[in-house]
């Protein structure tokens, strides 16, 4: 993998100028901040040198705090502790530290002087403790997932410090494998309260099992309750089948059939690490966590017994019964496993189902969710992480006076730190049906990596793009590899577009439609986006320049203007056109000319053209050609003669015929189609069911999910819109009637004495009573909502039509013995097998959409395969079923 | 999560000079501002590969998008100066940008991304005395993707280049070549080439690496 070595050049001199800035504001927030925030400040930064030795000197200034300082202190371990997770350790040692009795003789925090005897005054450790749990009860309150586990892994250290009894610790894990018995628990709560429970677990069970070999009574009991926790957590993994299969990035189209390898499940991985740990009867814990307050005098406190805590429903999911049609139902997302993609070797990153893996993939994901606000500080604290990981997970970097040839790695581990990023990155960016942020978040996040370290990281780019390109021909599934060229054509225009196309060279061979060469094909056309066609082919092996290998097109993209050619038919009126247009004319008399322009063409004309096509072809191209300098020369030309290209576009066949004049006439360049597809639905020339239609009338060479998807999100999107508006202007009305009746009564009282009471306004009636642009809105969501139903039945429609009546190849592809042929297939196998899969993704990425009208749909779309027994009707059914959670 | 670190999507120093609203307004308006700035854009960039790297950071199933682009234009020339707007239909996708796009590459420049008061009729245009962006007046380097040297120096390259071309445009073809006096002796005869080469083309190689150096170094410049 080739990188650019940006060294110095990222500080220009307009950097610096911001730098002082920066610096300058700095000053300015330390002026204003107060001690409280200092405090925290402080609190924050602990350990970022030296945890050991800022330890005393950090306890020493939190003892010498006020009494009212401890919810400030107490604030700052609760942002270090869910906001750090990589430090957690260091801070179970700090308030471990501050527990200890001797430690608290002197500090300022405490009871009075003179206190009743036999009274001993409670630690700072534990009124921090106190007021820490507040926050965590608060976390659980409001259902903060990530906050609340990271709570719970600080409680572990905390319990295995002795600080926490390890009752109360294993009741709290209880509370959250109880979710998992929840009567139709959905798979995004039960899987975050499950990782609560395994990661507790992982930390503190240590603990519970050493104390129950020492044999006390209550630890008999804890022994039994973590073997039925595990049991429990094992047991609602494996009741997941149908959400698994659907969203595995390798799984094919034979349910339930799921590949063994390339991919590890979280829940999965969690409760086979939980499992390896629970057989070597847990004694790896400190070799897999840190445990800095091991080495700390060991003393005797109280323990704290955590309150015990109910983890309170969804909100969502009470409200889930206002139902569908009224599509009020928020759009609730992340109910899926989470599958992420292997790339490299277990001893070159960790295997994620081992104790040691797990923790270091947990850690990887809640950093790159934690930061995702700042990128570059992400890649910084990414880099750093082996500081904070036992000693030997990670190997050295080369020249780091750690690596000296005696070293003795830790068994199984010695990972290489690059690449265990790298591929836990992309299997974030990679999970389906979405991932966790943006895409571009990601790839932005290995472009930071990069920059930090080119000579480590790119290697390990290099690497994951060549395994990520092998797995195309292993059936990849084609969101994620669509998801693979995107980042790969992003990543590429930031380093120079240096990639070494001639390894793929023997490739070309392949079918046209074979998923490798759909990937370079798309790589190279992102690419081209992003920079432009020459730039890009001079980077291509002379072979993949040839136009005949089909990876490039023979020239840069750019218009099509059919009427070009003053020997093309209808030149002389696509002039008129074209000029009447050009000096801007205005619409109305663009609207008569063309009128005048008909009649002319119906009497000279050939019988064979309709003049009404005639003239929308004419029209619409030379608008698209005074349209085609710019995106901003598009929307000029569009906005001013809106009203032609209504009154071109007034049936659905003609909306139909427009769709094909833009495609023809930006047939080299899929961006534009996309763009101008877009802004017709945007401009409501076109509806998004009307490009659905077109999609599907088109799909011979491959379905356009591109375009497709652009579709549905806006017919989506209109209905967030609209309701946002309702919202809004509800919201409005509500305030106005509410001042209306304040003024009415105060009104009223003065008024009283003078008028009788009858005449006057009476605020009631208004209240009932919406503005007439609430009701103009109301009428516009509904009709969205209704714009939206049937965009989703048009798509599953066309989804049925093209899998099953219309096409043999569709029903083929998807039996067991047709995949073990693959290697062979041909371009239209591959067509039929692809479209399949966007089935699938339509499914599963729309699903809530999908379910807020499952029962209209499912009459609507699947009545006609009700009594079907055919394998496709099968296949289709049941994907249907498993994506809107029938089955 | 700004307590550990500060977030890239915060509105930075940037400023439009010749905005009329105060302080207190500006910040309210940015906080839900669906307009960015871009800069250091190449001259050559288009409208379409901004469009493409923006929509990235579009949110379309929540009613967003890239709403338009409004490309930054020199003055008198009509042409792209180097910045542009870019202006979505929510806040959220204006943040993303700051986050994920801002000091990344377009077109193999560092493009930078400020959150913008909105678009004003006029401000498409370029402001420095010579009708690109004020940026580029006294620019010292050089920097083939936004014209070369900054305006000032460009007048100083373009009266030096008019120089050059009218030194010799006597020179006839076939004419006389000044020998250089007579051998002083035979011994010491040196090579005729040498002087004339050099008086030739002063420092042509020197002058083109140190061009190379200086755009090398602006690649990374934000």
């Amino acid at each position: 993998m080739s990188y650019e070595r940006h060294g110095g050049g990222f500080s220009g001199g307009g950097r610096r100028r911001r730098r002082d800035d920066y610096d300058n504001y700095e000053h300015r927030r330390e002026a204003q901040e107060s001690p409280d925030q200092k405090l925290k400040a402080a609190i924050i930064k602990f350990g970022e040198v030296d945890a050991e030795q800022e330890l005393p000197q950090l306890a020493a200034k939190l003892h010498s705090q006020e009494l009212s300082s401890v919810p400030a202190i107490a604030e700052g371990f609760r942002l270090a502790v869910t906001e750090q997770p990589y430090k957690i350790p260091s801070y179970a040692a700090l308030l471990y530290d501050l527990s200890i009795p001797a430690n608290n003789m002197n500090h300022a925090v405490g009871g009075e002087d003179d206190e009743p005897a036999g009274f001993t005054k409670p630690s700072l450790g534990r009124l921090i403790l106190d007021d820490f749990w507040k926050g965590f009860q608060a976390y659980l309150d409001k259902l903060a997932w990530r906050e609340t586990r990271l709570c719970i892994h600080f409680f572990a250290h905390l319990t295995v410090t002795n600080l926490i009894s390890p009752q109360s610790m294993l009741g709290l894990l209880q509370s959250f494998t109880a979710v998992l018995d929840e009567f139709g628990v959905s798979n995004g709560r039960a899987k975050r309260a499950a990782r609560c429970a395994v990661e507790g677990l992982m930390r503190a069970c240590a603990l519970f099992l050493a104390c129950y070999s020492a044999g006390r009574v209550l630890k008999e009991h804890s022994a039994s309750a973590v073997i039925e926790m595990i049991a429990s957590v094992q047991a609602y993994n494996d009741s997941v089948v149908a959400a698994k299969w659907l969203v595995h990035p390798l799984a094919n189209l034979q349910f339930p059939k799921i590949p063994v390898d390339h991919a590890d499940e979280i829940l999965d991985c969690a409760v086979a690490a939980l499992k390896t740990l629970d057989l070597s009867d847990f004694v790896d814990v400190s070799s897999i966590f840190p445990q800095p307050y091991a080495s700390m005098s060991t003393s005797t406190i109280v323990p704290f017994d955590l309150p015990s805590v109910l983890v309170p429903p969804e909100v969502i999911e009470l409200e889930v019964l206002s139902t569908e049609s009224s599509g009020d139902a928020p759009i609730k997302k992340e109910e899926w496993p989470e599958y992420m993609l292997s790339l490299f070797d277990n001893d070159v990153t960790p295997d994620p189902k081992s104790p040691a893996g797990y923790a270091v993939r947990s850690d990887i994901i809640d950093i790159v969710e934690i930061f995702e606000v700042n990128r570059k500080e992400c890649a910084r604290i990414l880099v750093e992480y082996p500081k904070w990981s036992v000693k030997g997970t990670f190997k050295p970097r080369p020249g780091d006076p750690t690596d000296s040839p005696d070293r003795i790695p830790l068994l199984g581990r010695d990972w290489q730190l690059e690449s265990t990023l790298i591929e836990t990155i992309l299997g974030a960016q990679f999970l389906l049906p979405e991932s966790p942020a943006k895409p571009i978040y990601y790839t932005a996040l290995i472009t930071e990596l990069c920059k930090l370290s080119p000579p480590t990281v790119g290697p390990a780019v290099g690497k994951s793009i060549r395994k990520l390109y092998a797995y195309c021909a292993d059936g990849l599934d084609p969101e994620v590899l669509r998801r693979f060229a995107e980042w790969f054509s992003v990543h590429m225009s930031n380093f120079g577009f240096q990639w070494v196309w001639k390894e793929w060279v023997p490739d070309l061979a392949l079918p046209a439609q074979h998923p490798k060469r759909i990937f370079a094909h798309r790589a190279l056309e992102l690419e081209v986006r992003l920079s432009y066609y020459d730039r890009v082919l001079k980077t291509l092996p002379q072979q993949f320049q040839e136009p005949s290998a089909g990876a490039m097109p023979d020239q840069a993209p750019g218009p099509t203007y059919e009427y070009e050619d003053p020997s093309s038919p209808h030149y002389d009126a696509a002039q008129g056109v074209l000029n009447q247009l050009r000096s801007r004319t205005k619409p109305e008399d663009v609207l008569v000319y063309l009128d005048t322009l008909k009649n002319t063409l119906s009497e000279t004309a050939d019988v064979s053209d309709d003049p009404d096509t005639v003239v929308r072809s004419v029209t619409i191209q030379s608008l698209l050609h005074i349209g085609a300098r710019s995106f901003s020369h598009f929307l000029n030309a569009v906005e001013r003669y809106l009203i032609v290209l209504r009154a071109l576009s007034g049936s659905p066949e003609a909306k139909i015929h427009v769709l094909e004049l833009v495609s023809s006439f930006w047939q080299r360049s899929r961006q534009m189609v996309g763009i101008v597809f877009d802004k017709l639905m945007q401009y409501q020339i076109v509806e998004p069911a009307d490009v659905v239609a077109w999609v599907f009338a088109h799909n011979a060479g491959g379905l356009n999910w591109d375009l497709l998807r652009g579709a549905i999100d806006k017919a989506n999107g209109r209905v967030v819109v609209a309701r946002r508006r309702v919202a809004t202007l509800r919201k409005e009305d509500d305030d106005a009637h509410a001042r209306a009746k304040a003024n009415a009564n105060g009104g009223a009282d003065a008024a009283a004495m003078e008028v009788d009471a009858e005449t006057m306004h009476d605020p009631q009636v208004t209240q009932s009573e919406d503005s007439p642009q609430l009701v103009s809105a109301l009428k516009a969501y509904a009709a969205v909502t209704r714009e939206q139903k049937s965009t989703l039945a048009r798509v599953l429609e066309g989804f049925i039509h093209a899998l099953r009546s219309s096409s043999d190849t569709a029903r083929r592809v998807i039996t067991a013995d047709a995949w073990d042929g693959h290697a062979s297939w041909t371009d239209e196998e591959w067509v039929a097998w692809r479209t399949w899969m966007w089935y699938k993704h339509f499914c599963r990425v729309y699903s809530p959409y999908l379910r807020s009208f499952v029962t209209t749909l499912t009459v609507v779309s699947f009545s006609s395969l009700e009594t079907a027994t055919d394998d496709a009707a099968v296949l289709l059914k049941r994907i249907w079923r498993m994506s809107t959670g029938q089955e | 999560m700004a307590a550990v670190v500060t977030p890239l999507d915060q509105p930075s120093n940037y400023k439009d000079s010749q905005a009329r609203v105060d302080r207190q307004k500006q910040h309210d308006l940015l906080q839900k501002s669906t307009t960015l700035y871009i800069g250091n854009l190449s001259f050559y960039t288009t409208e379409e590969q901004i469009h493409d790297v923006f929509s990235k950071c579009a949110n379309p199933e929540d009613g967003g998008g890239v709403k338009r682009i409004i490309m930054g234009l020199d003055r008198h020339t009509r042409t792209p100066c180097g910045f542009c707007f870019v202006e979505f239909y929510t806040h959220a996708e204006a943040l993303a940008s700051m986050r994920y796009v801002s000091g990344t590459k377009l077109d193999e420049r560092i493009i930078r991304c400020d959150l913008d008061l909105g678009y004003r009729e006029g401000r498409q245009f370029g402001r420095g005395k010579s009708g690109g962006q004020v940026r580029d007046e006294h620019r010292q380097d050089y920097d083939p993707g936004r014209g070369g040297w900054g305006a000032q120096a460009q007048k100083l390259e373009i009266e030096r280049r008019r120089q050059v071309e009218e030194r010799y445009a006597d020179v006839e073809v076939g004419g006389p070549v000044a020998a250089g006096g007579e051998e002083w002796k035979q011994i010491h005869a040196v090579p005729v080439e040498s002087p004339l080469k050099r008086g030739r083309s002063p420092d042509v190689e020197d002058d083109s690496s140190r061009q190379r150096a200086r755009v090398d170094e602006d690649t990374g410049r934000m």
